[in-house]
């Protein structure tokens, strides 16, 4: 029977999962697979497993639950054993780095930190400092049809965006990594400019918390920062 | 008409409420691999990540930057501090964020709004939103001289 794969835990780890739905249609709650030394969380894989909204969901829930109760190696989403016995050789088989990884791990959770800037608020910015910008801008609001202005118009802007975004992205992360203990920069696009993971001591989480509301009133109103977390770290296995 | 592009802006929430799309790609994309386990297709979800990063450097940015500097009221920006969308609420933020939406966003706003479907309560009325950002950039279509700062 193949294996949907949560998550590598110790072997004391609780797992209270008995109130949870595993992944597929009508599935009970995640069991646990043990090995020598460690034990995987794992469900029955159903047939047509898709990566529907709830499937991601369950695989969100059920890491969160174990994350509650201590460490844990978050598996990415959608993993199949062929079988328990192929599990628990797989823990055994990496026991030594799963281990270590999980002291790593101890007492630590993940942030996530996504920013974008208002546009209008980065367009008054560059207006308002760049005189080239401005000459421009002038030039193409008199006389519509001045393509070759309207072009070097864009592109500057262009220009200055992603420099004023890498300027800000590196400022934000510089504030914020004093209260993590790792940072692991992730693929900003579409609205941010900065997607970015901080694992965190949950002794220091307020203090993180802190540093990232310090940095929002900074910012002010033209710059959206969200933080999500506490979260299974996925971003440090 | 520059204004029609205004629409539905989706709430670019400062709160830490994890949005499954914010945090989708993390369990998709980080997290433990074990090369001897199996991964289930991920047709329909690679399709939501399809990369919507923006292409920065394109004739079509450029165009929409340029247009976007042209119809900026610099002056109503600079008077307005950053607080004053906090007092008068959201008739001003609503003019605000509509227009960020304009040359960066566009792409992104189909593939996230599927996502939040479905999430209970944080969604906004887009065609309240659209109704109020088009009334503020109709009185300043003269040009005007910057006050160099």
């Amino acid at each position: 029977m193949p294996v949907y794969v949560y998550a590598i835990t110790d072997a004391e780890h609780p797992h209270r999962l008995d109130d949870l739905k595993a992944i597929g249609e009508s599935a009970g709650p995640p069991t646990t697979v043990a090995g020598r030394s460690l034990k995987a969380v794992v469900s029955d894989a159903p047939a047509d497993l898709r990566p529907k909204r709830r499937e991601v969901l369950a695989h969100q829930a059920v890491l969160e639950r174990l994350l509650e109760d201590g460490a844990v190696l978050p598996m990415r989403f959608g993993f199949v054993a062929p079988s328990h016995d192929e599990v628990a050789g797989a823990l055994d088989e990496n026991a030594d780095t799963y281990a270590a990884t999980l002291e790593r791990l101890s007492g630590r959770v993940e942030y996530h930190l996504r920013c974008g800037r208002d546009q209008d608020d980065v367009l008054r910015e560059i207006l308002t400092e760049s005189p080239e910008a401005r000459r421009l801008n002038e030039a193409t609001r008199q006389n519509p049809s001045a393509q070759g202005d309207r072009m070097a118009l864009g592109e500057l802007i262009s220009q200055e965006i992603v420099r004023r975004n890498d300027a800000d992205a590196r400022e934000i992360v510089d504030a914020l990594a004093p209260a993590a203990a790792e940072v692991a920069a992730g693929e900003a696009r579409g609205e941010h400019f900065l997607a970015v993971s901080f694992l965190v001591d949950r002794a220091r989480a307020t203090e993180f918390a802190r540093l990232v509301e310090a940095e929002k009133e900074r910012r002010g109103a033209g710059y959206a920062l969200t933080l999500h977390g506490p979260l299974p770290p996925y971003s440090f296995v | 008409m520059t204004v029609m592009q205004q629409q539905q802006a989706r709430p670019s929430s400062g709160g830490g409420s994890s949005s499954l799309y914010d945090v989708l790609e993390l369990i998709l994309d980080k997290g433990l691999v074990i090369d001897a386990f199996v991964r289930v297709s991920l047709v329909g979800i690679e399709i939501l990540k399809i990369d919507v990063r923006v292409v920065v450097a394109s004739v079509d940015t450029y165009l929409r930057f340029a247009e976007a500097c042209n119809r900026l009221d610099l002056e109503s920006g600079r008077k307005a501090p950053t607080q004053l969308t906090d007092i008068v609420g959201d008739s001003v933020e609503s003019g605000a964020k509509g227009k960020s939406k304009g040359a960066l966003t566009g792409a992104v706003e189909a593939f996230s709004e599927s996502l939040q479907r479905g999430r209970d309560g944080d969604e906004e009325e887009p065609a309240e939103r659209k109704s109020r950002s088009s009334s503020s950039s109709t009185a300043r279509r003269s040009p005007r001289r910057k006050e160099g700062e």
